[in-house]
């Protein structure tokens, strides 16, 4: 028998691994600084810029609480309890989804499977990247909060070495129960005690949000003459931020604890965290490591995971009777009848609407590769529940929204809200729509339609689609803010047009920078393309709210508006818009209609 | 060596592998060929581990794969139908990094890699970013990254796919030569003819099962054909429904 070189060990395969990916990173950050200096840098000033204004509004916000009198340090103090917890929550769910993504639909780990790494290489390597893929947001986030906070208390400068290192600390926690999570969905997600047992859970934890979220009625009498019950009542309710078992509590008290010179309450918070990360970071290393293999094995060998329920056998069954009679090869029925089409309910629907037959095959393609990509709809589902959340709750604030001037704030924050809500939305689904098609773009380029009419047909579907989901929103604000028919009617007209256009830019730019090689639509997104689409969007969506705003019809207080104003106003909105959406997907229509765009990157 | 002993894999209500028995020998060229869906991937998976047999046994160079996995793949190379190489990395880089987590000493790496990057023909593209590759350089790559630290058993999904007719002969010509030397080869293909000309033996995996295995001669008998392959391929598939695994004279099963 041939001898082989001793394996390496984990460490020196875990090194190899993180150099290799290091290497490429560093790499592919440099060709986008070589691709176009002129986009690197507008990348660049977006980061910068939404650091500095991030910290000026949580600077201003900091500022404003701590004024309150007596409370201000407490209110300031629950505030980040409660913000973490809620960001430790959204950090473990996102660890879940890029855990088993990374884990078991990953190419990389797959190669590496079959090498002679210890699996403990292999399952640090892959947690270790998802954690860093889902917490850099939360870095983004927590960094100007950090700073500000920092700046109001006037801390010493070890303070923001130190949150660092209490922030990467915090980081593993999630990232570790995440992949631990994924590994468990993985391994048993066939069986039919762990459905039902999953839903057990997550239905108690619904009840369990629906029961405690209660909404406090606060009268103008209790805040003006009782304001220190209704603060204590807010305290009260907000306790739970504060338990002593979570890890989102430890990292808190350990930076304020700091913050405040409390050095002896931060360096036992710390240790906690530090302890406790270091023992879910040994635990992935080992025993949790041992797993992934069993995991990785029936996530490759598992069919569907409906499979054990009686119901889904009987459809199964059913499907395979009709595959059975196709299966005769054509023959001919006796008596010479035709063979019956099975119809296509969403195909049919759509040829009612009179679309045309290659309009309806694109549509219903992509409405079932979104609908069966659950991690596509969950999160759009996400996303615009956690802004209906917020309009709806806006109800509870009617006293307050009594004045003109906070009605027309509102409802102009609405409407940018909505939008940067729609823009995260085209980045992530409509911009790496061309792209997914990736090396099977010709399928749809070679049609008779030609490839510039599939594109045409993606614009108008997501755009439509999406117009729903804004319009309903925004007629929602609209309801609970008690606006007037005509100040709705204007609010539905700006979305409308900023739906189209926000849509467009996805488009476009989804044309113009496709990334072909890329099956997953989260690193397409992630790539240079994906920033330039969502920096461009806010860009977009800031200045048409401001013009807007500074033009609105309705005034501001109770001084009467300039019609002139207003029409000028509107008119450099239209301009805008037409700039931003039209210029990207006219290229985008220019380039899809050119030979040769399946060769492209 | 690779041993399959009474393999089986399921996915759903489906046998994807229904208990193959299968031995390759060391210094044996084995083709499998088999329509789609017929169970290839999936054997090849277990055979590199990837995938562990819901029953049965899998063993290469006499190391269990599930039991004892390490020195299994120390002495294992597995290339699939798309293989996974690095994008940002160049070729150069990509095999130094191969062979450093084969645990090859850096002396060794150069000495492999002065061997197989002229017979690639590779020099040209030894320090050019992966992703500027075309799909048969990058195969090319992955193939020789995969030869670098001498493997006993080298298991490979659709080699030809993208390569030139000139460099689907050099892979061949390489994989005969190391087969001479003892290397065991496991080749999937759609190919009849790379099987053909390639193989010491042919399996057919038809619906999960090894259906026929044995020298083309062997198979041309069996399915009462004559000429090329192909005709024996499609009579056994197409024509009949075998009850099970056969072994045919001269053949291993």
């Amino acid at each position: 028998m041939r001898t082989a070189p001793d394996p390496l060990g984990a460490r020196d395969a875990f090194m190899l691994v993180a150099r290799a990916n290091a290497l490429g990173a560093w790499r592919r950050l440099g060709s986008i600084g070589g691709r176009s200096r002129l986009t690197a840098v507008a990348g660049a000033a977006f980061v910068a810029g939404y650091g500095l204004i991030a910290y000026a509004i949580f600077h201003l916000g900091l500022r404003f609480v701590m004024r309150f009198p007596g409370l201000g340090s407490l209110l300031v103090e629950r505030l980040l309890f409660l913000l973490f917890a809620f960001l430790m929550v959204l950090l473990l769910l996102s660890n879940v989804v890029i855990a088993y993504s990374n884990l078991f639909r990953n190419r990389e780990a797959s190669f590496l499977a079959s090498l002679p790494v210890p699996v403990e290489a292999v399952f640090t390597w892959k947690v270790l990247e998802g954690t860093l893929l889902a917490s850099w947001a939360f870095v983004f986030l927590v960094a100007p909060l950090l700073v500000a906070y920092g700046v109001v208390q006037g801390v010493p400068w070890h303070f923001y070495p130190f949150a660092f290192v209490l922030v990467s600390l915090f980081a593993v926690i999630p990232g570790t129960l995440g992949a631990a999570t994924a590994l468990a969905v993985a391994r048993h997600l066939d069986r039919k005690a762990f459905q039902v047992g999953s839903l057990v859970v997550v239905g108690f934890l619904a009840a369990a949000v629906v029961r405690g979220w209660r909404t406090e009625e606060i009268t103008d009498e209790q805040l003006e003459a009782r304001a220190l019950a209704v603060v204590d009542r807010l305290l009260s309710n907000t306790r739970a931020a504060q338990s002593p078992f979570l890890p989102s509590q430890w990292l808190s008290a350990s930076i304020q604890g700091w913050g405040e010179g409390a050095l002896r309450t931060a360096a036992f918070y710390g240790m906690v965290l530090a302890a406790h990360s270091l023992l879910l970071g040994r635990l992935a290393c080992s025993y949790l490591a041992h797993a992934l293999p069993g995991a990785a094995s029936a996530v490759h060998g598992r069919a569907s995971v409906l499979g054990r329920w009686s119901w889904f056998q009987r459809r199964q069954a059913g499907r395979r009777a009709m595959a059975g009679t196709w299966a005769i090869g054509g023959a001919p029925i006796p008596g010479g009848a035709r063979p019956s089409v099975p119809g296509d309910p969403m195909d049919t629907a759509l040829a009612w609407m009179g679309l045309r037959p290659e309009t309806r095959a694109i549509i219903t393609k992509d409405a079932r590769m979104f609908w069966r990509d659950t991690t596509q709809w969950g999160q759009t589902v996400l996303l615009f529940g956690l802004l209906a959340g917020y309009i709806i709750n806006l109800r509870h604030f009617s006293r307050q929204l009594d004045s003109a001037f906070w009605v027309s704030m509102v409802s102009y924050l609405n409407l940018g809200a909505c939008a940067l809500n729609l823009a995260t939305l085209t980045t992530r689904f409509v911009f790496p729509q061309f792209s997914l098609e990736g090396r099977r773009v010709w399928l749809v380029g070679l049609a008779p339609m030609g490839l510039a009419r599939a594109v045409r047909i993606q614009f108008w579907t997501a755009s439509w689609t999406t117009l729903l989901l804004t319009l309903a929103l925004t007629v929602l604000s609209g309801a609970i803010l008690r606006l007037g028919p005509a100040r709705i009617l204007y609010f539905m007209a700006a979305m409308t047009v900023m739906t189209f256009t926000l849509n467009a830019i996805a488009s476009g730019l989804g044309v113009l920078h496709p990334n072909l090689r890329e099956a997953q639509p989260a690193k397409i997104v992630s790539g240079f393309g994906g920033t330039l689409c969502l920096v461009l969007s806010f860009v977009y969506i800031i200045a048409s709210v401001v013009v807007l705003a500074m033009g609105s019809p309705w005034g501001w207080r109770d001084d009467a508006p300039s019609s002139a104003a207003a029409a000028a106003a509107w008119l450099a909105f239209v301009l805008l818009s037409a700039l931003a959406g039209w210029l990207p997907l006219r290229m985008a229509f220019l380039k899809a209609a050119q030979p040769g765009i399946t060769e492209a990157r | 060596m690779i041993e399959l002993d009474d393999v089986t894999k399921r996915f759903g209500d489906v046998r994807a592998v229904d208990g193959i028995t299968l031995t390759v020998r060391p210094g044996e060229f084995f083709c499998v060929l088999g329509p789609n869906a017929a169970g290839k991937t999936t054997t090849i998976k277990m055979i590199a581990g990837l995938i562990r047999p819901d029953s049965g046994r899998v063993r290469v160079a006499g190391f269990d794969l599930v039991k004892d996995p390490m020195p299994a793949r120390a002495r294992l190379a597995y290339v699939p139908d798309f293989p996974f190489l690095y994008e940002k990395l160049t070729p150069w880089e990509f095999l130094r990094f191969t062979g450093q987590l084969f645990g090859m000493s850096r002396e060794a790496i150069h000495a492999a890699a002065a061997s197989l990057v002229p017979r690639f023909q590779l020099a040209e593209w030894l320090h050019k970013p992966i992703d500027s590759l075309s799909h048969g350089t990058r195969q090319r790559v992955a193939i020789a990254s995969a030869l670098l630290h001498d493997p006993a058993v080298f298991v490979i999904d659709e080699p030809m796919v993208g390569l030139d007719p000139h460099h689907a002969r050099v892979v061949k010509d390489i994989l005969r030569e190391r087969v001479d030397a003892g290397m065991t080869v496991f080749l999937s293909t759609h190919q009849t003819s790379v099987a053909e000309e390639m193989a010491d033996r042919v399996g057919i995996i038809h619906r999960g099962r090894l259906v026929a295995s044995g020298t083309p001669a062997d198979l041309h008998r069996q399915a009462g054909t004559h000429g090329a392959l192909e005709a024996a391929f499609l009579a056994i598939t197409e024509g009949q429904q075998l009850a099970g695994p056969q072994t045919l004279p001269g053949g291993h099963p």
